[in-house]
């Protein structure tokens, strides 16, 4: 049996677990290819028109793939407790697939951490049964998909790059021990940082599907890299994100923006990060409140923030011209920094 | 403490009793007018949705005629309607407004510190036994506006006198505004009933009964469903075309599942939606998106003509309804409409979708179902 997965949305925070969870029920996992011109355009021509650029992807995505005998689409409602996922990731079996409607029966599960990890131990067994695994399996199944998301999220910690992660962590389960690939990891990360003049310190945040999405993004993560020291997500520690987040009034509820905002807080106080760069995309309404929030606190801070936000016409050169503008504004305001103050300089909104 | 509240359509007049009767100062905002939503927009984010940019210029205004605290509803995700009070504390914060913002909902799901947040509104003067009357009051004076806007859905396409219609319905607020006693209530919503009544007979004696007009169900997020300035007076626009409108959510629908979570039904019970919603959404997606896509299989079931979803620019919920609505199209047999509305739908571009779908149902008339003929049927009755 092959299950096909979409490179898309959900892929680029949970894949790890969810090739972890298949591996280990024995069942093969095609994902469709990385984003390309063809993709996105079919995305675009099949999705709603009012819906984020994200889940256009995700149409694309579902409509490329072809000869596996199912197309797996979780609902993803809560990953961890007190939190849900954006309203649309609740809603994708549904209002994606009857966008694509292609001949390829859909399969999907309902993973909701609010209900604690039983419930979704439950869940996942009930899919399992009718996929014909037995029982003892797919509990092991989930363990073991634990085990490789945590592994993603140390490799991405320890400095590794999105696919770089993925790639490592899948052999460090399948063909490498575990150690090996840890100690490669290790090695890499230090190459890099030698010998170099000091550069700036940028900090990306956004959603794992953009910022990782180098079709859709222009691969800005390395325009930056070539420039900047770049600081991401998922490489800063969890502790810094949640400590950040404690003098909320209100609890935030969805967890893409509690990493966001938690992240985009913590830059906001660090000295090492001279700028933060929101990566939005247009009709994300998350971002409506959690972009928001951080433009606000960056305001106050003083720190240089920038919002770009993509869409299907996003063009290369527009995008350059304005990360150099921000990141010549930041090495000026560094060189003026003891004498001539730039304080308050703020590139928010396009 | 001068409290005031966002817009929504009628709610202020069950808000505004609420707090009078409590004896707590409160300030209407004006009414929801362009004046509004620009002030609103300016300091929103862009891509904010249209209730809470208009809902931003409420509490401008509010402030300007001397209003100090806000009372709002809350939520807990995953629609972002939940974490607006916050948002808009901070923003107004920072444009220079010192609102205080009060949320009413359960704090981290703590039952004591949402009565701690009631009492604080409420003052120290009014028992609780007090409080929780008055509450109840007001919700039946949801169920009594709801009764009486369904009653003008009905009248408006049927009887010839528009602006006498408006008239009726305008009067019929007013009233409802000051009444304090259930017995006013009722009286309120007979009185409409009755003026309508007579109309139609000496309407019916002069130029015989009409024909049947068209029914359209309109669906979609609550607050542009029930904000007629949001949605460009959508109800009445199709009334003047000639068909009859019911709505996927009334008011007292809302107060019974956000005020009594769900322990009142509300004039209109929303409890066969999921149910309904299931063989094409099985789970709730935050919003009413689920709601909009189990109304939109009741008002189908029931033989409505058309359907149209209202949908605020970048509404997740709804975006999700959205992909689904033409799903139950193709399976029932019935045109869906979705209106997307933001900070620049005109009311010119609405109104002419609007009579182009009015064409279209009509032209496609003639596999209609018939439905009863009277005014007052039954089912308005109860
Ligand atoms: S969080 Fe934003 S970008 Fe992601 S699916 Fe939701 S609306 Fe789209």
């Amino acid at each position: 049996m092959k299950i096909g997965f979409p490179r898309a949305l959900y892929y680029f925070d949970y894949y790890p677990f969810w090739a972890g969870f298949f591996y280990n029920l024995d069942i093969e996992l095609v994902t469709s290819e990385p984003t390309h011109r063809g993709i996105m355009e079919s995305g675009l021509k099949m999705a709603h028109d009012e819906t984020c650029l994200p889940v256009k992807l995700l149409a694309g995505h579902i409509n490329s793939l072809k000869d596996v005998d199912y197309i797996f689409l979780p609902r993803m409602v809560s990953v961890e407790e007190k939190t849900y996922l954006c309203p649309k990731f609740l809603g994708i079996p549904e209002s994606v697939s009857a966008a694509v409607d292609g001949d390829i029966p859909v399969i999907t599960v309902t993973i909701n951490w609010r209900e604690g990890q039983n419930q979704v131990l439950k869940a996942l067994e009930a899919f399992g049964l009718k996929l014909g695994k037995g029982k003892a399996m797919i509990r092991n199944a989930f363990q073991e998909a634990l085990k490789w998301q945590t592994m993603y999220g140390e490799l991405r910690r320890s400095g590794e790059d999105f696919e770089e992660s993925l790639d490592l962590c899948e052999k460090s389960f399948t063909i490498l021990p575990r150690e090996t690939s840890l100690k490669l990891a290790k090695t890499n990360q230090y190459k890099v940082c030698e010998n170099r003049e000091p550069r700036p310190g940028i900090a990306l945040v956004g959603h794992a599907y953009l910022v990782n999405e180098r079709y859709a993004n222009l691969d800005l993560v390395n325009k930056l890299r070539a420039n900047v020291d770049l600081k991401l997500i998922e490489e800063t520690e969890t502790k810094a994100v949640e400590n950040s987040l404690k003098g909320l009034r209100k609890k935030m509820f969805w967890s893409q923006a509690k990493k966001i905002l938690g992240a985009g807080y913590s830059y906001v106080d660090d000295e090492t990060v001279d700028g933060v760069i929101y990566l939005s995309c247009f009709g994300c309404g998350m971002d409506s409140v959690s972009q928001d929030m951080l433009a606000r606190r960056a305001r106050k801070a003083h720190k240089p923030y920038m919002v770009i936000t993509l869409d299907e016409h996003s063009g290369e050169a527009g995008l350059v011209t304005r990360i150099e503008a921000f990141v010549d504004m930041i090495v000026r305001r560094i060189e003026n920094e003891s004498n001539l103050s730039a304080y308050g300089k703020c590139l928010d909104n396009n | 403490m001068k409290v005031t509240f966002p817009h929504m359509g009628n709610v202020w007049i069950i808000i505004k009793t609420l707090f009078e009767m409590l004896n707590v100062e409160v300030i209407v905002p004006p009414l929801t007018s362009k004046k509004t939503l620009d002030l609103g927009t300016k300091i929103s984010p862009e891509s904010a949705c249209l209730p809470f940019k208009i809902n931003l210029g409420n509490y401008i205004e509010a402030a300007q005629e001397g209003a100090d605290t806000i009372a709002i509803t809350g939520g807990i995700g995953p629609c972002r309607f939940g974490y607006y009070g916050e948002l808009q504390r901070q923003i107004l914060k920072d444009a220079g407004y010192s609102y205080e913002a009060v949320i009413l909902e359960p704090p981290d799901g703590s039952i004591p510190g949402l009565l701690k947040r009631i009492r604080y509104l409420a003052g120290n003067h009014n028992s609780w036994g007090r409080i929780m009357k008055t509450i109840y009051f007001a919700y039946q004076k949801s169920v009594a506006i709801d009764r009486v806007e369904d009653l003008i859905h009905a009248a408006r396409p049927r009887l010839e006198n528009k602006p006498a219609t408006e008239l009726l319905y305008q009067k019929a607020l007013a009233s409802l505004v000051s009444v304090t006693s259930y017995r006013g209530l009722e009286e309120v919503v007979r009185s409409v009933q009755q003026e309508i009544a007579e109309r139609q007979a000496v309407q019916n004696y002069q130029s015989g009964s009409g024909s049947d007009p068209l029914r359209i169900g309109i669906v979609g997020e609550i607050y542009t469903i029930l904000d007629p300035f949001s949605s460009a007076d959508i109800e009445k626009q199709l009334g003047f075309l000639g068909a009859e409108v019911d709505r996927s959510i009334y008011l007292s629908g809302w107060v019974g599942k956000h005020v009594f979570q769900g322990l009142a039904k509300g004039y209109r019970s929303m409890k066969s939606y999921p149910r309904l919603a299931k063989p094409y959404l099985g789970h709730f997606v935050g919003g009413h998106g689920q709601e909009t896509v189990g109304s939109a299989v009741k008002f189908a079931q029931k033989g409505y003509d058309g359907i149209i979803q209202i949908l605020p620019l970048t509404c997740m919920p709804e975006i999700v309804a959205a992909g689904i609505l033409p799903r139950i199209q193709e399976a029932c047999n019935i045109p869906v409409m979705t209106l997307t509305v933001d900070e620049h739908t005109g009311n010119a571009g609405i109104q002419t979708r609007l009579e182009a779908f009015v064409d279209l149902l009509e032209r496609s008339n003639c596999l209609r179902k018939k439905v009863p003929k009277e005014l007052v049927s039954l089912e308005r009755m109860c």
